[in-house]
């Protein structure tokens, strides 16, 4: 019984000591920094995401970018706190920054604080070179949009004269333009000169567009323009029609020729001129000769205008003329 | 003694395993309802629905909204810009993931979710007592105005979030955790939500049954959640349905409903939607009973509504008594999310609507315009007037004391006579659509379609209804498309100004960054200015969720 008893003695003993220990032992575990990076070459505003894998109580990761600067961290940069060992975060400016990670683990009360840190370097590029729209953004006050062609070539079609209200000032060929592009490190130059947003350029002639990205990439574009091909006059039996424009559309236009009562216009051949000097009229794909192709204007008729640019057969502008009588 | 203390412990583990054994635990709760249950009478799905309208007058509901969709775009000023603070941080674009307003706003329109759900999925169970026509309305009504619920929570959720999780309808702990579905699936869901309401509910609900959401809503709503899909300057479907659906609402051009719903029978029988639907079975029809065809067309709804300043009894009224108490339900309100006054008039908060309004019309405003913003906005257009700054006097009399510099919305501003006896309710109604909204997304979505000149027409409805309140002239002029879209958008800020949505009108337009950056370079803190481009035209997936699905739910890209 005797032996009984110190054996049960020595249990308690046993059992107490681990608590005596546990308040005893005041130091916090030791941390270790360990983080995996998915890619280390990214884009703008791609996600990067980053698992911790190391030992710790507490993770925060300093991207290395503006504001979270692990080197300037006693100048008010911080970093972010991970939770669940998973971060995700992508950057907003081209460069190379460097990711730090830090594992902090602490006793009670943090007497005992102690930290580890490991770091990568991510690089990133800013590989822009995409015009996503391209306009002219003062055609009176409207912003005309040009149209792509295909993946270097696009074509702006600007009205000869806009109405608005009861005027029809005149559009000049000298024009801003305004380049939509989804990266503030793009470089845009226009006939090789540094594209200005206030600067005019002669849309007269074809301008060359180059787009150079951060990361130094260099991609070219044409921009071409066309008028909207109009009848400079448009007469029928010597009577000169009345241009009537759209304020909305400016490839709409309406002609009205008011001729005497008891007209035969069944078989009428108008005399026009056109503006441009790449400039051809259709009746659906038939080509029209001013004084020469005979029409029936016993109902409205549509004329098909179409102007092409000299430098690119693709880059064209279609107008629509639509031809009216009137009897006196 | 160490034999019997084993007896004993052996006696008590069998005693323990033998009472595991009885299965007292698991008989059922005699007298009290369950899900199964409960839904047996139009009366309980109607208290299930009340629930649903709850969420809209809940402080966490409203608070998001002004958050969002005013507090961080370019109209106001805020109080609480710190980047300190949690707000500041959202406001300025430099948040993180584990934003509190993010996670707020997630929650309570899921929330409002769950609780649509819950009456969509019961609605087969109600009882009728009698064959009734009018029983079958009913219930429609009911299940109608669930939907059209559910379409306005989904809607917060996907023009904040873009794709979200499509939550099961009887939700299970089996499948707690649902991935992300994508943006068109999600517009999908809200259109069909919308299309089946709208054919479901009456055109608007007046009298005692003012308030609920009516055809009139849910078509308004489609059309602004078609008009968020589709782009600027690039011609759509989405745009042409718009068109059809303005001629219909505005123009009084006659609709069927096969066309609302976009119906073809290769998807469903029309008797089997009639009858998910609750549309009185054809078999049970009576020969006075009306019965709705595929070609039946919808009730009118441009006689519903109008643009002209009169409350719900036709009466004038001015302009800004359209947000007020005598202007509830007026002739250009289409939903509106109501408040109600204790029901005694004196205690006891029977709403949520605790201070809607109140932070931003106070001695100490949350947040408020200043004279360069009004000037921006409003030029000389008389709706600036409705703003008041320090030291003037409201319509009522009250003298304004917002303080120097400051300019609050009269949009957020409760008459004297109209304030609630208890501080805990709030005294008038949020308008939450507006029939000016519906004419000018029409016009919209008209010149995207190439018809500048019609579009002009409803452009200039609006302003020519404005013209009213100063006898004034200037209407808007003609031009090419990109001149119509301006002074539609420049139109769309003068009318909705300080109604919480212009974050997102501006998302949409595709010129949030460009917008918002402009006006926090302007700012000494400059929040706005670090609008990132690309990715702040849409809020993080807040953490916990992506935390608690083990990732299962994604990231938005650049977060």
């Amino acid at each position: 019984m005797k032996f009984n008893k110190s054996i049960i003695r020595l249990s308690a003993l046993l059992l107490l000591a681990p608590f005596i220990a546990a308040c005893d032992d005041d130091e916090a575990a030791t941390p270790h920094a360990g983080m995996v990076v998915d890619k280390t070459e990214l884009g703008i505003n791609e996600t990067m995401t980053i698992n911790f894998e190391g030992v710790a109580d507490q993770v925060a990761i300093y991207t290395g970018d503006e504001s979270h600067n692990y080197e300037l961290r006693s100048e008010s940069n911080t970093g972010f706190v991970v939770n669940k060992g998973l971060f995700t975060y992508s950057y907003s400016a081209p460069g190379t920054y460097k990711v730090v990670c830090i594992a902090s683990t602490y006793n009670d009360l943090a007497v005992d604080l102690r930290q580890d840190t490991c770091s990568v370097w991510v690089r990133v590029i800013d590989d822009e070179t995409e015009i996503r729209q391209l306009s002219c953004p003062q055609i009176l006050y409207d912003e005309v949009y040009a149209d792509a062609l295909n993946a270097s070539d696009w074509v702006m079609r600007l009205p000869r004269k806009v109405k608005y209200r009861n005027a029809t000032p005149t559009i000049s060929l000298t024009q801003r333009l305004r380049f939509y592009i989804d990266s503030d490190s793009t470089q845009v130059y226009v006939g090789g000169e540094p594209y200005g947003t206030t600067t005019r350029y002669d849309l007269s002639q074809t301008q060359d567009i180059t787009v150079v990205s951060h990361f130094g990439t260099i991609r070219d574009y044409k921009l071409y323009t066309v008028q909207y091909p109009e009848f400079d006059e448009f007469r029928v039996n010597g009577v000169e029609g009345e241009l009537d424009r759209s304020e909305f559309d400016y490839s709409a236009f309406t002609y009205t020729v008011t001729l005497p009562a008891g007209t035969d216009v069944s078989n009428v051949v108008p005399e026009f001129t056109l503006t441009g000097t790449n400039e051809r009229a259709y009746i659906g794909d038939v080509e029209q000769t001013s004084g020469v192709s005979a029409v029936d204007l016993s109902q409205p008729v549509t004329y098909k205008l179409v102007g092409v640019s000299p430098d690119n057969a693709e880059a064209t502008a279609e107008s629509t003329i639509t031809v009216n009588v009137n009897f006196e | 003694m160490i034999k019997n203390l084993i007896k004993y412990s052996f006696a008590c583990l069998v005693m323990i395993s033998l009472s595991g054994c009885e299965d007292f635990l698991d008989k059922d709760v005699l007298g009290y309802s369950t899900d199964e249950d409960f839904y047996d009478t139009r009366y309980k799905l109607q208290s299930a629905l009340d629930a649903t309208y709850d969420i809209l007058q809940s402080d966490t509901f409203n608070d998001s909204d002004w958050r969002f969709g005013e507090a961080t775009a370019d109209d106001v000023w805020g109080a609480d810009e710190g980047l300190s603070s949690q707000m500041g941080q959202l406001v300025s674009f430099r948040f993180t993931t584990s934003n509190s307003y993010i996670r707020d706003r997630w929650e309570i329109n899921y929330k409002g979710i769950h609780r649509a759900n819950e009456v969509i999925a019961n609605a087969h169970r109600v009882q009728l007592s009698n064959d009734d026509y009018l029983e079958y309305k009913r219930v429609r009504e009911i299940l109608g105005q669930a939907k059209f619920l559910r379409a306005l929570f989904y809607f917060n959720l996907v023009k904040t979030y873009g794709g979200v999780p499509i939550r099961p309808e009887v939700e299970s702990v089996d499948n707690l955790v649902v991935p992300r579905s994508s943006l068109e699936e999600c517009y999908a869901y809200i259109e069909k939500d919308l299309r089946e309401a709208a054919i479901m509910l009456d055109t608007r609900y007046v009298r005692t049954d003012a308030g609920k959401a009516g055809s009139g809503a849910a078509v308004a709503l489609l059309m602004k959640v078609l008009m968020y899909q589709a782009t600027p300057g690039i011609q759509s479907e989405k745009w042409e349905e718009m068109v059809r659906l303005g001629q219909y609402f505005v123009d009084g051009m006659s609709m069927t409903y096969a066309e609302m719903l976009q119906w073809n029978d290769s998807q469903e029988d029309w008797e089997t939607l009639r009858k998910r639907l609750w549309f009185k079975p054809r078999e049970l029809n009576n020969a006075t009973d009306p019965y709705e065809e595929p070609t039946s067309a919808m009730p009118a709804l441009h006689t519903a509504y109008s643009l002209s300043y009169a409350d719900c009894y036709g009466a004038s009224i001015g302009y800004i008594d359209q947000f007020f108490q005598t202007g509830e339900f007026c002739s250009g309100s289409i939903f509106e999310v109501v408040f109600k006054e204790s029901a005694d008039g004196t205690e006891g908060d029977t709403n949520e609507g605790g201070y809607v309004f109140d932070d931003m019309y106070s001695t100490s405003p949350i947040i408020w315009s200043t004279d360069n913003i009004l000037t921006e906005i409003y030029g000389s257009d008389p709706r600036r007037s409705f703003n008041l700054g320090h030291q003037t006097y409201t319509p009522d009399g009250e003298l304004c004391q917002c303080g120097p510099g400051k300019f609050v919305s009269l949009k957020w501003y409760t008459p004297v006579k109209e304030r609630p006896q208890n501080g805990g309710d709030n005294g008038k109604n949020r308008r939450y659509l507006r029939y000016a909204d519906v004419v000018l997304m029409y016009a919209e979505a008209l010149n995207e379609c190439g018809n500048g000149a019609a579009a002009l027409e409803q452009l200039n409805k609006c302003k020519a209804q404005v013209n009213t309140l100063n006898n004034g002239t200037t209407l808007y002029n003609g031009g090419g498309y990109g001149y119509m879209r301006d002074q539609i958008w420049e139109e769309r800020r003068k009318e909705f100004a300080f109604e919480w949505d212009r974050f997102f009108d501006l998302v949409r337009q595709k010129r949030a960054a460009e917008v918002i950056k402009a006006y926090g370079a302007n700012r000494a803190n400059r929040r706005g200015y670090y609008f990132r481009e690309g990715v702040n035209e849409l809020f993080p997936i807040p953490q916990s969720e992506i935390d608690v699905s083990n990732g299962v739910v994604t990231q938005n890209p650049g977060y």
